[in-house]
């Protein structure tokens, strides 16, 4: 009927090519902010560069916008992002601070799934009583405190207090081990080396609790809101004419049901999970593309670094489209009406 | 007569809202016996849902309280069991099947999925693996064990393994296994080729045939008694007529007990033995179905049945009834419908009457039962 | 079967909203919370001294003080009364919420109701809807913290700027949430019915569409101003938006100049007392926020309409009209924005 396992690469592949446009767009967009405004394009991008890469540069200046945005995208694709104020190339330096990201933000995605759906749960079963009271309280404070407070909060006082490390990914500054992956956790058991992984979950732990108490409140909210939906429908009375109990009507029923809305705000998820690497991973000394954003705007007094500020805004952008392209994906496999041709 | 496998006792059910207290259900009192449908007939909001959910205590508590009365299953008062226990007394001690709008079966599982999940459910009940309910004198003969095919355990209600004292270990079921006796219900419910639909959701099947999956899912549990709440409102005449049918020819193979809950008097006329009239929350006239149809002893059974379009006559009014079906918060006082009945007295706004026999001196036991919340109930024959 | 209600004029939506708020104490807690800090607000604007002991640079003498009852939040290392700036950051952040906020649901919410009310296909009004939410939905690819950084790194340091770089990216949830509603209420039975007995096109749009849209979207607009207070003063902590020291205090900035300070452990107040600033206002709008929406979201409005208010819904409507698992189109798209 049209969902065949074969026909969910037909499905992937037209929500694919969706994708591109929207894509397109977003590159279009930081060209029009890179390219436009600035009396001095080439300095900015490549500061502190050899003068053939000046030159090379200053050649495509005075060319007509649309030869000047397809040089643009040309280098893009090429890798050449630019150069940051030390004239280092800025997509290498992106290219290894994101899987250190890609981390922080999993962990964070598991830690909001396994805590925050659940208390949806809670809060629709409970719905007027006092659980449901306790849960709103808990993710809108969660929401309402502002990603460095509750940064510091953690790192300062939370950390010792449970005796946790919130600095960096690992306690030495240098691992034994060659970093295939630059994701700490999955290095350290590539690696073979218990203590160093167990290490370097130690570290992971507080940044991505902050994370995700942080933004837990939008899977808990959805979750909420669709289990109310879905508890007062009939085949949540059968299931429970059935006599599962109550557990099983709620979790195997309702909620494989209710997670169907909740997939369609996985997009807002993982924006806002992205800003909050910003602080974050400044605050913990976290070596991803977080902290390279907050450096290259201009954090904390560092020189600002145009290039690596594009690269960043792009990534974001490209990590955004992503997650909604996933929770299209999801949402086509998990509501059956979804027909994949 | 047998003894009764459910019996209701002076049952009140109130909703407290924000707004204020209505008394959906007052003083009800049924039994219900094996093999005999008893139906429940009257018009949107007299309560007859609320009661119908009530017996399983589907009802959501905090708005809706139990105000009084008991609901007794093998020797238990139902009323009384803690949630806990609840889903222990549902699925083999009662089952129930809904009314079918979009979403009577969950969305999300194939119909295979659905149909085994309550095989499962009764064999590891029947296997003792999960606890099932016990009440406290259980009043059936558990001298025969259950059988394993399924014609032919479907001749008595489901019995627990456990009270006989032995439990049987069994190994664990295969996909296949069940997909034997899923297949079986189907086409117990009159489906035919059911391999075909056993891979499909619920959105690609009729509504007919989700009913009839409905039906199976229930009685696979082999439920002591089953609860049908407006089973055909929802279905096209043809189709009503065809699950009618086959509810029917059921109720003679399977001896459950039916709760049948209907707004529509032809189909309880067709499917009850005992028919209950409700109003206003209360049941006003009770008694066998031939009876209180052609005799009837209320004034309301007796308009509901003359305000029912005849089909053979395509002239003259279509009769109906004076006034509105009053507002629970605001009863009136005594009887609830002396405001629209032709027979009133001043004895009719004093006190609220309740069930009397109509001929309690008739040989016929099944006959005696008949009933009438009237006063006045001797005149009502003469009404037009 | 649902008991019928008794039959009684129907509430006005300020009686209805008022026993939301009874009934829900976090949402009481909340518009109270708000009150306050509205009135605190107000006094500190008109006339500081009410309120205020010293001036936000006012050397008062006192070096990393604890707390005390000339200092309810301390001193910091120049000796400024910690309090007096707290309270006079409070308009500027409170102010520049609603601003940004406002801005961006007028702006926003304009362009969604052109795009969801005239987008029929093919007119103009339907290419122009959709050129509207391709560009809303390339907006919305970037998550709103680093969109307004960068615009700020182009635009300057600054409240101005900053201010500007926030409206710039915050316009494009209204339109996506305001364009939902319209699409949602167009498809209603009495508008339709409006339309087929003639009632001119602006009339429909001004009573029926405004009027219904504007609940959903102002209990979207009460949230968001705790969303924007947020992202501002995390521009602030990033060091981009306000300095500190200054004459005119920002909540975010003095928790990053206290905090870069080092001094967090030995002074914890310093940090604190702007922390606790933003957390209580924040928390305040999306206490009452959250509560509004209950009432408002039809989804959970069933839920809770059937619980307390004592307005059953009618016997015979289904508990939704859409299969479950699809998204009305009333949902809005982000529930609680971008926090940053």
């Amino acid at each position: 009927m049209g969902r065949n396992p074969s026909d969910l690469l037909i499905f992937i592949g037209k929500r694919l090519l969706q994708l591109i446009p929207v894509l397109v767009g977003v590159i279009v967009l930081t060209f029009f902010f890179t390219h436009l405004d600035l009396t001095n394009v080439c300095n900015e991008w490549y500061p502190h560069a050899g003068a053939s890469t000046i030159h090379n540069c200053e050649l495509t200046v005075n060319q007509p916008l649309a030869n000047q945005f397809v040089q643009y995208f040309v280098n893009l694709l090429h890798g050449n992002w630019g150069t940051d104020v030390y004239g280092a190339a800025v997509y290498p330096q992106i290219a290894a601070a994101l899987p250190a990201t890609l981390e922080l933000v999993l962990a964070a995605l598991f830690l909001m799934v396994v805590i925050g759906i659940p208390l949806g749960v809670i809060a629709a079963q409970f719905s007027g009583r006092w659980a449901d009271h306790l849960v709103r309280v808990f993710y809108l404070s969660g929401w309402a405190t502002p990603t460095y407070l509750g940064a510091v909060i953690a790192a300062v006082f939370l950390g010792p207090l449970l005796g946790l490390p919130s600095g960096g990914e690992f306690s030495t500054k240098a691992v034994p081990f060659s970093q295939y992956t630059h994701m700490s956790v999955i290095d350290a058991m590539l690696a073979g080396s218990l203590p160093y992984t167990a290490d370097a979950i130690s570290h992971l732990i507080l940044p991505a609790v902050v994370l995700a108490f942080i933004n837990m409140g939008i899977a808990t909210r959805m979750t909420r809101a669709s289990m109310l939906e879905v508890l007062p429908l009939d085949y949540v009375r059968s299931a429970r004419m059935k006599g599962l109990s109550e557990f099983w009507v709620l979790y195997k029923h309702a909620l494989r049901n209710a997670l169907i809305t909740t997939t369609t705000v996985l997009g807002i998820t993982a924006g806002g999970l992205l800003s909050g690497t910003v602080v974050v991973e400044e605050v913990f000394l976290w070596p991803g593309i977080g902290q390279y954003a907050y450096v290259s705007i201009g954090g904390g007094g560092s020189v600002p670094n145009f290039a690596g500020a594009i690269a960043v805004v792009i990534i974001f952008a490209i990590a955004v489209v992503a997650a909604n392209l996933i929770a299209d994906i999801l949402y086509g496999v998990l509501d059956p009406r979804v027909d994949w041709r | 007569m047998t003894e009764p496998v459910l019996e209701v006792r002076n049952l009140s059910i109130t909703y407290t809202v924000g707004a204020g207290e209505f008394p959906a259900v007052t003083n009800i009192s049924l039994k219900l016996y094996p093999g005999k449908v008893v139906g429940i007939v009257g018009e949107t909001g007299c309560g007859k849902s609320t009661l119908a959910k009530a017996i399983p205590r589907l009802l959501p508590e905090p708005p809706a309280t139990i105000g009084g009365g008991q609901i007794i299953f093998r020797g238990t008062d139902l009323v009384k069991v803690t949630k806990r226990q609840l889903p222990m007394v549902r699925g083999t001690g009662i089952g129930m099947i809904f009314q079918e709008p979009l979403n009577s079966l969950n969305p999300a599982y194939r119909v295979f999925d659905q149909v085994a999940e309550s095989i499962r459910i009764r064999h590891y009940r029947d296997m003792g693996y999960v606890k099932t309910f016990q009440g406290g004198e259980v009043p059936f003969d558990y001298s025969k064990r259950p059988t394993a095919t399924v014609s032919s355990s479907l001749t008595k209600p489901f019995v627990p393994d456990g009270a006989v004292g032995e439990v049987v270990r069994d190994r664990l079921r295969t996909r296949s296994d069940y997909r034997k006796e899923v297949l079986e219900y189907l086409r117990l419910v009159r489906i035919n080729d059911p391999e075909t639909i056993l891979d499909l959701f619920p959105h690609e099947l009729s509504g007919g045939m989700r009913q009839r999956i409905m039906i199976a899912m229930a009685l696979s549990e082999r439920p002591a008694v089953l609860i049908a709440d407006e089973p055909t409102s929802a279905l096209d005449v043809t189709i009503q007529a065809q699950v009618l049918t086959l509810m029917k020819e059921l109720i003679d193979e399977v001896q459950t007990a039916i709760l049948f809950i209907s707004h529509d008097l032809g189909v309880i006329a067709e499917t009850a033995d005992f028919v209950g009239v409700m109003y206003a929350g209360q049941i006003v006239e009770y008694g066998p179905v031939a009876e209180v149809f052609h005799s009837p002893r209320h004034p309301y059974t007796k308009a509901l049945l003359r305000a029912a379009p005849n089909r053979y006559k395509s002239e003259g009014q279509l009769s109906a009834m004076a006034g509105s079906v009053p507002n629970l918060s605001r009863l009136p006082s005594g009887c609830r419908f002396h405001p629209r009945c032709p027979l009133v007295r001043p004895a009719c706004k004093a006190k609220l009457p309740t069930l009397d026999p109509v001929d309690p001196s008739n040989p016929d036991p099944e006959a005696r039962v008949h009933a009438s919340a009237c006063f006045f109930q001797s005149e009502v024959p003469s009404l037009p | 079967m649902a008991p019928t209600p008794p039959a009684s004029r129907p509430d006005s939506s300020a009686r209805v909203v008022w026993r939301v708020l009874r009934s829900n104490p976090l949402s009481l807690g909340g518009f109270a919370l708000i009150v306050l800090i509205g009135v605190v607000a107000a006094v500190v604007a008109i006339d500081p001294h009410l309120l205020i002991p010293y001036g936000p640079q006012q050397i008062t003498g006192a070096y990393h003080a604890r707390p005390s009852w000339a200092h309810p939040f301390g001193t910091d290392g120049n000796s400024f009364d910690v309090y007096s700036n707290v309270l006079l950051a409070l308009p500027l952040d409170l102010g520049i919420g609603i601003l940004i906020a406002g801005s961006a649901l007028l702006g926003g919410g304009t362009l969604g109701l052109i795009a969801g009310f005239f987008d029929r296909p093919g007119t103009l009004g339907g290419a122009l809807s959709v050129v509207i939410m391709r560009i809303t939905d390339i907006f919305l690819s970037f998550p709103s913290l680093i969109l307004a950084l960068a615009i700020t790194r182009a635009l300057g340091l600054g409240v101005g700027p900053t201010v500007l770089a926030i409206g710039l990216t915050w316009w494009p949830y209204y339109v996506r949430l305001v364009r939902g509603e319209v699409l949602a209420v167009k498809g209603l039975p009495y508008v339709v019915a409006a339309r087929a007995s003639g009632v001119s096109e602006w009339r429909i749009l001004a009573r029926h569409v405004i009027r219904n849209v504007l609940e959903p979207v102002v209990v979207f607009f009460t949230l968001d101003i705790g969303t924007v207070l947020v992202t501002y003063s995390t521009i602030g902590f990033i060091g981009v938006a306000s300095k500190y020291p200054s004459a005119q205090p920002e909540w975010g900035a003095m928790l990053a100049f206290y905090q870069s300070s080092g001094a967090i452990n030995a002074y914890p107040w310093e940090v604190f007392a702007p922390g606790a600033a933003i957390f209580v206002t924040v928390f305040a709008f999306s206490l009452l926020g959250d509560g509004l929406r209950d009432i408002l979201d039809p989804r959970t409005r069933r839920a809770f309409v059937r619980s307390s208010a004592g307005r059953e819904p009618p016997a015979e409507v289904p508990a939704t009209a859409l299969p479950s698992g699809t998204v009305p189109p009333s949902a809005p798209a982000n529930d609680l924005g971008a926090p940053a």
